[in-house]
């Protein structure tokens, strides 16, 4: 089983934590719920943390699966360097980001999740992991059969040259003369 | 490329009547429920307090008590594999749709998130107008304590038993649901398997949750029929009563309540939706582990093979395997609690006569990356095709070896492998055309593909099988499943 990637996890779970924060929020701002400034900071923070969440880390071990068109996401996440890098800061963002959720009934679900996933952040962090962009290789395709198209480095063996040399005397019937015997009798 | 047919509706047409089906049955459910709340007698007070997110807030309720239901049917594992089994389904259709029973548990488990959502929304709002609508004149009806409960103070914290487990219950899903994508269980596969166990314990909440009461309905409704004059009543509501009474039928006499409006919560129905299937999941899990406890597993021999692979050889009393089945393996040195399937490759005795079956001609196609991984299977291979020889049936086996890997020379060499190296092509095997040749040579018949592999060739296979141009061959299209 090896090593548990906890960072993978807190992924996940960050992502559906935005979501449900941010629709707490739309719920509490829509039916005009008193504390809803904190729903519509709810708004923000769910969409914030969505954003921020959705270019998944490359594995350490393994082929790392990318969600679908995240390459600018991670081009930006990217651009905040140890910032976005580092798990212990993330973690610290995300249970920031969920205090304010706690004063509203509508935002009190968003930030329940949300501080679990800063949870396992903070494990992830303890346990040395850090967010690896997930870039487009660029490696030349290899062709079927290079070996086949190498040209030989070596010529062909040929007996040595006074062998091969046609005898002199005999040249109208020199061209059936071989260097070496093809048959067994001769 | 022409749809054949015959092909599609063996490969897709019951699983897609099946989802037809489900999603009808659950419309139909949300339809009533809603209807039901918005028209019937019994809730009038009730909807006219609430509004809009009683209606919803019920009818997804009802979507989810029954999937809630049957997102535990597809994986009673065990009672699965005897219906497949077994002499009475022995149709080749319910066959493969009892294999896609993964994907339907799939899909009960999203339509279960998705209309937790809804159900949170609407009781949201529904909380919001307890309070602005609480009345005076139905105290029964009430949930909030006083008008303006929730609007005019922080008040979180007076949330009623059935909020609390509700909150509950989302935090369960929640973790369950986020540890369950593709890319959770391909590398930390004891994430999900530990949290998706928390099932048991979203169960009994649930069981709780909907013990609260919060809903009530009119029980007297023929005594007190809705929008009757009452004596008492504030002269606001008793013509808002009569106003609406009058529009429904002009001129007919107003009705004289005889008695006050009682309310009482109505019995939980998720009892009687959840309670079955939970005992048999339970029976189900508990027949498990009595089954794999009974006996011990003796390991007969350990087999080294190239490329990192070990053969196990394994004898369990009692058990006795059929070709084709899988097991599922746990090993208490590795992990106490999982158990992860694997399809056994030998099963012994071997068959012997070929008659019995109805398999005309065997097309055994094997695509490995290194050359190494073949000698995993070259005496069987080669012990097959003696015997076939034997037989006189040379025809019946065809086997195709490919290695994806183009660097270098390579072969077979072993003289005894005669068999394979003649049979090994360099590069990825053109599917296309391999399917050509398979229909010209079986016209009129059905042929069977069976594919083990990533995604990527079990796609192409799928979609070959479903649009080849041979209409007059069927081919019907299986994949590995440990569903």
């Amino acid at each position: 089983m090896g090593k548990i990637e906890w960072a993978m996890w807190a992924n996940e779970q960050s992502l559906a934590a935005g979501l449900i924060y941010a629709t707490g929020g739309i719920v509490g701002v829509a039916g005009q719920f008193r504390g809803w400034q904190f729903a519509a900071f709810g708004i923000a923070a769910g969409v914030f943390v969505c954003l921020l969440e959705y270019p998944r880390s490359k594995r350490r071990k393994g082929t790392s699966v990318e969600r679908t068109g995240q390459y600018c996401f991670t081009v930006c996440v990217k651009a905040f360097g140890p910032l976005t890098r580092n798990y212990y800061v993330r973690a610290f963002l995300h249970a920031a980001l969920c205090v304010p959720g706690g004063f509203m009934l509508a935002t009190v679900l968003g930030c329940v999740c949300l501080g679990i996933a800063s949870l396992i952040y903070l494990s992830a962090a303890i346990h040395g992991e850090h967010w690896e962009p997930i870039l487009p290789r660029t490696e030349q395709p290899k062709s079927v059969g290079n070996s086949i198209k190498e040209p030989p480095q070596n010529p062909p063996p040929r007996p040595p040259p006074e062998l091969r040399r046609k005898k002199v005397d005999k040249l109208e019937t020199a061209v059936y003369d071989n260097p070496m015997s093809v048959t067994i009798n001769e | 490329m022409s749809v054949a047919l015959k092909s599609w509706r063996a490969n897709e047409g019951p699983k897609h009547l099946i989802t037809m089906v489900w999603i009808a049955a659950n419309v139909f459910l949300f339809w009533k429920t809603f209807m039901v709340y918005f028209s019937e007698a019994q809730y009038y007070y009730l909807h006219k307090m609430l509004g809009l997110g009683l209606c919803i807030s019920r009818a997804s309720a009802s979507v989810l008590n029954f999937n809630c239901s049957l997102v535990l049917l597809p994986m009673c594992r065990s009672l699965l594999t005897f219906l497949r089994g077994s002499q009475r389904v022995t149709g080749r259709r319910v066959r493969r749709l009892l294999d896609k029973s993964k994907t339907f548990h799939v899909a009960c488990g999203v339509t279960i998130c998705i209309f937790s959502v809804v159900h949170v929304s609407a009781h949201l709002v529904n909380m919001v107008s307890f309070s602005v609508r609480y009345s005076e004149d139905f105290p029964g009806l009430n949930v909030a304590q006083y008008r303006g409960q929730v609007t005019h103070t922080d008040t979180h914290m007076d949330i009623f038993f059935p909020g609390v487990t509700g909150v509950l219950l989302v935090l369960v899903l929640f973790l369950m649901f986020t540890a369950s994508s593709y890319c959770i269980r391909v590398s930390s596969y004891e994430i999900f398997w530990y949290t998706h166990n928390l099932f048991i314990v979203f169960y009994v909440i649930l069981m709780v949750h909907v013990a609260g009461g919060a809903l009530k309905y009119q029980s007297n409704v023929e005594t007190h029929p809705p929008g009757c004059v009452q004596n008492n009543l504030s002269s606001w509501t008793n013509h808002r009563a009569a106003g609406e009474k009058g529009t429904e039928s002009s001129g007919a006499p107003q009705t004289v309540c005889q008695e006050e409006a009682r309310f009482q919560p109505h019995f939980p129905q998720t009892w009687l939706w959840v309670s079955a299937p939970l005992c048999l999941y339970c029976a189900e899990r508990f027949y498990r582990f009595i089954r794999s406890s009974a006996a011990p597993v003796t390991i007969v021999s350990v087999i080294s093979h190239p490329c990192s692979v070990v053969e196990l050889r394994m004898l369990k009393s009692g058990f006795k395997p059929h070709p084709g089945q899988y097991i599922l393996l746990n090993c208490p040195s590795v992990s106490s609690f999982e158990n992860h399937p694997f399809t056994l490759t030998t099963v012994s005795p071997f068959v012997d006569d070929w008659r019995q079956y109805k398999l005309k001609r065997l097309y055994f196609v094997w695509v490995c990356r290194d050359l190494q991984s073949f000698y995993w299977f070259a005496d069987l291979l080669c012990g097959l095709h003696e015997r076939l020889w034997r037989d006189n049936r040379p025809d019946y086996l065809n086997v195709q070896l490919y290695l994806s890997n183009t660097q270098g020379l390579q072969s077979i060499s072993e003289e005894r492998y005669r068999f394979l190296s003649s049979r090994l092509r360099i590069g990825r095997p053109k599917w296309k055309l391999i399917f050509q040749e398979i229909g010209r040579a079986n016209q009129l018949k059905r042929v069977g593909v069976f594919c083990c592999g990533p995604k990527g060739i079990s796609k192409a296979l799928h979609t070959l099988c479903n649009s080849n141009p041979h209409t007059e061959t069927a081919f019907e299209y299986n994949k590995e499943s440990f569903s």
